[in-house]
């Protein structure tokens, strides 16, 4: 037999991570999405479809509610990228002062959780139509229309101050990368700091803006909190609402559709982000040295700035706080600010109080929810980075046409997907033993597994927007020292990537110690969690005792944000000055 | 299919065998005992959380068993058994559950779920109460006044008063299409057309006229109220503050639970129940009690369906002391009514059909959808 | 015309530019020289006006467009100065012809001068072939042309280069710095131009600015910073190859070969290297060396031994045999004596 030169057959460059990533993510989220989309295409189910798109019903079932979503979705998104921007741009590229703490202060919003600020909304603009006393603004006399106290605009400027958050995350992290010789270079040809602003920095950033927006209008349009407390008054529904609502009321066929339908649409719309962040070259520094950073002098504007800035951030962030400490001290939900007890917080156990529950800190059951919840939110915090990471990185250096899109899309699904729906996919697909594999039902895996994949669409999009911002060349010089590619990924990527991936390490923590709707199919009582306990007592009508449970979640991610803030120190370039 | 070791165990034992199923009906709670003790744990999924207290209860009374107490929703609860039956895991062996019209369509229908009426308490049950599942108490969704802003009692006396224009806007309840309980009120009043036709002729001296399209008066005073503009909520204690907050000049009226009157005190509210209403002033429902056909405790299950039906005391002892609140009524009949409440013969409300609700339950949340 | 006055530059307490004055006429070719740290940098990113100095006062021609005393700066866009940067900066998200005619659209000029601009620019650099292209698809030669064509396409009057080619291989460095001249020359503009590179400062520059520790260690042509080193600084930095600085000891060679020529001095005597012979055997006024390095350059041939862990060069004939064991011949006198501290003694 003649001997042939052994050649190796040619197969693009980061096909078999892509594939892997592919594997991960069929796995992780398109096989529960498949085993909701064909419980309604069963014989019996079908007409769910019919009913919601083409019937009298479908106007109020769905297309209202659609337009909503969409109206809601576009309006954070915008809403987002604007203040998130603003701020991320103070931050990261003026000379503002208090830039660390406002820095800081705006990466709270997201840790509230969404229903505290849309209470310090209704504290403020709560007006007569839902009875039960006016808020403060129809306290002091002044009569609040509905348009501002119920409906689209409140519960978009709720959602905007609960999410732009994300958008400052990611579009600070990137800010802070842009290398500071193209501000210069720009500065030379003797533009003005709008000009500078508006030719060079945005559009450089626009991947992140363009990510940043994405992870905001999924939030948004997946969000049951807010327009459920402020919408529903006035009869607003959103797809979320919808959705919930026929869940609960066991119409699951039509709410399934809804949310196949809200995965559609938000697709579609994701799509076109992503199709103008592929339209564009990479914006990676193009040379190896980085420029210094450079601070853009605010002049007679820096106080106004700084004021407006601090404002934003106090009424995002310290309010609702506020607000919540106040509900966990009060015993009248009613009346916030009056006759206020630690009862809730250190009270023992007495039958005149509060149904004869002990405070929070006297559940025994704290402690191991505490550092069960911590334990879990770290460790699928970490699972999903990793796996948003190599997804990053095979979106942004080796992109494949059609799997591309594939990966990209289905990392961004699970934000889209009812919990309720998510969670009993994952028990029929891997409760049950799959050949050698064992039964998943009951353990802690499973419960990270969904976890994992809810956590997907942060972590994929701020790894994008960190990884994006990664000189190829950099990959490539130590990819000729021969070092593979795991080996490049934890040496150079994810130390480069530190900044990104520290800030989504921390939202992937919030949310996981936050979620329920997932969780709450999925635990077992060997495994209690801090969201199911929060949610035990606001079932029993104790809010007050919820609320300090989300207290202490957010200390704790509070805590969790400084401690990383220290850690990594110095190696901050947007806050030293 | 493999099956885990632990649930092929259970399906091969002839304790799950019918035969032996219909036997173990038949125990009374000391012969349950010792079988109950040799399974040493029971899983019960319930809709409240205050199966918590239930728990301690339990092993107290029955040292040796572990009861372990899953909270869920209905609908989650719903969902969960869902699933765990298609992956063939039978982890519930109790389930305790409101939204009854949900529970036997898609559970019992199903075969997810059992009936099972322990034959201590058969006797001291009405016939409603034990077929087609269970029933271990009654809850409310019920017209609820404020009653210091109308010292002078309820300010309507008709459900037809709340479509009219003095009513616009101040009339309050959570969505129909959130909350499965508020859907079964709407779906009441639809299966009480007649009723409310009646009603009509007491408010306005005159036979209903119906909109075009509108086959009942159950129906057109749906259309009506939504017309009059309706409030909705998300959640009942949204309701309660927006009717019950002390210190309003003219309070809204509305659709809430009337055992939240208990905590009035509590959350400065003025809850108080409109029990003279033409024809009804909501709807009393069941929480259900039933078993899992598979679950892998059978002895154990039927022992605490039995502890959860109360002991022979007046107030049902300690199994039944979570429930036993002013405004929830124990299905036994021979357990006393709350001294602050009113008693359930005294009570105004329409007491459901769950089989009869699930029948046309679609079809008025279709209204509803319509209207709304 | 280009000066500088007593400039100065202090980043908190770290003196990173002090006291520096020079003139440089109209149409010269400045080249700051020095190692990386010793303030060139920064002097260039005071002449762009993207630092302030907190020292002095800076003028292009007549007008001062930055006066430390009076706390006056003239913005970077107002200097009528074009800067290519080391990393050329370009931006990403503009094509090449859009790079640059940006500048051109901030100076408002219409769209015909803009577009004539931008195809004059990029032909002078030879790269209108890449007009519609991203930065990121273009070679690094390729970006450093579009980099000098937008700095150029507004026609600045000062010219400011920061280590330009530093990231260039070797061939394309040589074809850049003629192509930088004929655009210097073609503009007519003043040139400020950073470098650590001593070759491209002794190629192009009409002045040169060696600079050391943030100040000016010489301020000559380079012919001048060959023939006359005003510091042993200067000579080890300046000459192809550089001069040989051998230290001396009272009055001695290595302190160990006395010479009358250096008059008992201590600290460095300076060799250029076509003084240095070479030698087959020991004898007065030869040292022997352990050999290096042999080069062949351009017809002659540089020799390279250490002597007491100094390196020492000759340049010679390439035909002559090397001798066996290496000798250097030094010569009667040194060029140049430097003192301990480096100052210039003869």
């Amino acid at each position: 037999m003649p001997i042939r030169p052994f050649r190796p057959l040619q197969l693009p460059a980061g096909l078999g991570l892509n594939l892997i990533v592919l594997l991960v993510l069929v796995l992780l989220v398109a096989a529960p999405l498949l085993t909701i989309l064909m419980q309604t295409l069963a014989p019996d189910r079908i007409g769910a479809w019919r009913d919601v798109l083409a019937s009298p019903l479908s106007p109020n079932l769905f297309w209202r509610p659609a337009a909503n979503t969409m109206i809601l979705g576009f309006g954070v998104a915008t809403g987002c990228v604007l203040i998130g921007g603003l701020l991320a741009w103070l931050v990261v590229m003026t000379d503002m002062p208090f830039r660390r703490l406002i820095g800081f202060l705006a990466t709270l919003p997201f840790m509230i959780p969404s229903f505290a600020t849309a209470l310090a909304w209704g504290t403020v603009f709560r007006n007569g139509r839902v009875g039960g006393g006016g808020g403060l603004l129809e306290g002091m006399g002044i009569a609040v229309p509905d348009a501002l106290a119920w409906g689209m605009v409140p519960t978009m400027l709720v959602l905007i101050a609960h999410y732009y958050a994300l958008a400052f995350t990611v579009i600070a992290a990137a800010l802070a990368t842009v290398n500071g010789d193209l501000v210069e270079a720009a500065q030379m040809t003797g533009a003005n700091r709008r000009r500078v602003l508006f030719g060079i920095v945005l559009p450089v950033v626009m991947p992140a803006i363009i990510a940043g927006g994405s992870l905001c209008f999924a939030a948004a349009v997946s969000n049951f909190a807010a327009p459920a407390l402020l919408g529903l008054p006035v009869r607003m529904q959103t797809l979320s609402t919808r959705l919930f609502g026929m869940i609960e009321i066991g119409q699951v066929e039509r709410g399934y559709v809804l949310a196949i339908l809200l995965i559609a649409i938000s697709a579609v719309f994701l799509a076109l982000g992503n199709r103008l962040l592929a339209g564009r070259r990479s914006f990676a520094t193009i040379s190896g040295k980085g420029g210094r950073a450079r601070r853009f002098a605010l002049g007679t504007a820096r106080l106004p700035l700084t004021a407006l800035a601090l404002l934003i951030c106090v009424l995002t962030t310290i309010v609702p706080i506020l607000l919540l400490i106040a509900a966990s001290l009060a015993p009248m939900a009613s009346a916030l600010f009056s006759n206020w007890t630690l009862q809730f917080w250190i009270g023992d156990a007495d039958p005149a109080f509060a149904r004869g529950q002990a405070g929070i800190l006297n559940n025994p059951q704290l402690l191991r929810a505490l550092s069960l919840t911590m334990g879990l939110g770290a460790i699928v915090a970490l699972i999903a980075n990793v796996i948003g990471i190599l997804i990053a990185v095979a979106l942004t250096r080796h992109r494949l046409r059609g799997i591309s899109e594939a990966v990209s899309q289905l990392s961004f699904l699970p934000m889209l997907l009812p919990g309720i729906a998510f969670g009993a996919a994952y028990i029929a697909l891997y409760g049950a033993p799959i050949g050698p594999l064992p039964a998943l039902y009951g353990t802690t895996t499973l419960l990270a597994l969904a976890l994992t994949a809810a956590m997907l669409p942060f972590a994929v999009q701020t790894g994008r927007a960190t990884v994006a911002q990664i000189s190829g060349d950099i990959d490539e010089a130590a990819r000729l020292t021969g070092a593979g590619f795991l080996r490049r990924i934890g040496a150079i990527t994810l130390p480069l990537a530190s900044r990104g991936l520290i800030a989504s390490l921390l939202l992937c923590f919030v949310n996981v110690v936050s979620d329920l709707a997932i969780v709450v199919l999925l635990y077992t009582p060997t495994t209690p969690l801090f969201s199911v306990l929060s949610y035990r007592y606001a079932s029993d009508g104790f809010h007050q005792f919820a609320n300090a449970v989300t207290l202490v979640i957010l200390a704790i991610s509070t805590l969790a944000a400084g401690l990383a803030a220290l850690l990594r120190g110095r190696n901050r370039p947007w806050l030293s000055s | 299919m493999m099956r885990p070791a632990l649930f092929s165990l259970c399906l091969t034992l002839p304790l799950a065998t019918p035969a032996f199923a219909q036997d173990l009906d038949m125990l009374t709670p000391a012969d349950l005992l010792p079988l109950a003790q040799e399974e040493g744990t029971v899983t019960v999924y319930s809709f409240t959380s205050r199966i918590g207290r239930v728990e301690a209860a339990f092993e107290a009374a029955y040292p040796g068993i572990d009861m372990i107490g899953f909270d869920l929703s209905s609908t989650e609860m719903i969902a969960r058994l869902r699933s765990e039956a298609s992956a063939g895991i039978a982890n519930a062996d109790v389930i305790y559950v409101s939204d009854s019209p949900v529970v036997l369509t898609e559970l019992l229908d199903a075969g997810l779920i059992a009936p099972y009426v322990p034959p201590r308490v058969a006797d001291l049950l009405p016939d409603s109460a034990k077929s087609p599942v269970l029933q271990q108490r009654l809850s409310t969704k019920v017209l609820m006044y404020n009653e210091e802003s109308y010292p002078d009692g309820a300010p309507v006396d008709n459900l037809w008063d709340l479509t009219q224009p003095a009513w616009n806007g101040r009339v309050m309840m959570v969505d129909p299409l959130q909350r499965g309980d508020y859907l079964d009120l709407m779906t009441e009043i639809v299966l009480r057309a007649d009723e409310m036709a009646v009603a009509y002729e007491a408010a306005f001296g005159e036979e209903i006229t119906l909109d075009d399209g509108i086959t009942d008066a159950g129906r057109q005073f749906i259309v009506d109220l939504f017309a009059n503009d309706v409030v909705l909520f998300g959640s009942t204690d949204d309701v309660n503050v927006a009717i019950g907050a002390t210190g309003q000049d003219a309070a809204p009226i509305g659709f809430t639970t009337y055992s939240d009157r208990r905590d009035n005190a509590d959350e400065g509210w003025a809850l108080q129940v409109a029990n003279e209403v033409m024809p009804s002033n909501g709807i009393v429902f069941p929480a259900l009690l039933a078993l899992n056909p598979n679950g892998p405790n059978p002895a154990a299950a039927r022992l605490a369906v039995d502890f959860l039906m109360g002991d022979d005391t007046e107030t049902g002892g300690a199994g039944f002391a979570p429930f036993y609140v002013a405004g929830d009524w124990a299905t036994r009949t021979d357990i006393a009514p709350h001294p602050d409440a009113i008693p359930l013969d005294d009570f105004n409300g329409w007491r459901i059909d769950p089989q009869q609700t699930a029948t046309i339950r679609a079809d008025v949340a279709d209204l509803i959808l319509q209207v709304q | 015309m280009i000066t500088l006055n007593q400039l100065g530059k202090t980043f908190g307490t770290a003196m990173a530019v002090e006291d520096v004055s020079l003139t440089v006429p109209e149409g010269a070719f400045l080249v700051l020289l020095g190692p990386s740290g010793c303030g060139k940098t920064t002097i260039l990113r005071m002449l762009a006006g993207l630092e302030h100095p907190t020292q002095g006062i800076i003028r292009f021609g007549d007008t001062v467009v930055a006066d430390a005393g009076r706390g006056f700066t003239l913005e970077p866009g107002r200097r009528n100065a074009g800067l290519v940067f080391q990393s050329y900066a370009l931006w990403p998200h503009m094509t090449v012809s859009g790079n640059v005619e940006w500048p051109l659209r901030v100076a408002n000029l219409n769209r015909e001068e803009r577009r004539a601009r931008v195809a004059e620019a990029l032909e002078m650099l030879g790269v209108a072939k890449l007009a519609n292209r991203y930065p990121g698809e273009i070679s690094g030669g390729q970006q450093q042309r579009v980099a000098i064509a937008r700095m150029i396409a507004p026609r600045p009057r000062v010219l400011l280069f920061d280590e330009p080619l530093s990231n260039l291989d070797a061939t394309l460095r040589v074809e850049m710095r003629t192509e930088l001249l004929r655009v210097h020359r073609a503009t007519g503009a003043t040139a400020v131009y950073v470098t650590h590179d001593q070759i491209e400062a002794m190629t192009m520059a009409t002045h040169v600015a060696v600079m050391n520790g943030g100040k000016v260690e010489q301020f000559d042509t380079p012919q001048r910073l060959l023939s006359d080193p005003a510091s042993a600084f200067v000579a080890r930095f300046i000459g192809t190859p550089p001069a040989n600085l051998i230290p001396v000891q009272d009055g001695s060679w290595f302190g160990m070969m006395p010479c009358a020529a250096l008059r008992g001095a201590s600290g460095h005597g300076m060799i250029r290297a076509e003084d240095l012979m070479l030698a087959n055997a020991p004898e007065p006024g030869v040292i022997a060396a352990n050999l290096v390095e042999v080069v062949p350059m351009a017809g002659r041939r540089l020799v390279t031994g250490l002597v007491q862990g100094q390196r020492l060069t000759a340049v010679t004939d390439p035909h002559s045999p090397l001798p066996a064991d290496l000798h250097f011949r030094l010569p009667l006198a040194a060029a140049a004596i430097f003192d301990v501290q480096g100052r210039r003694v003869i």
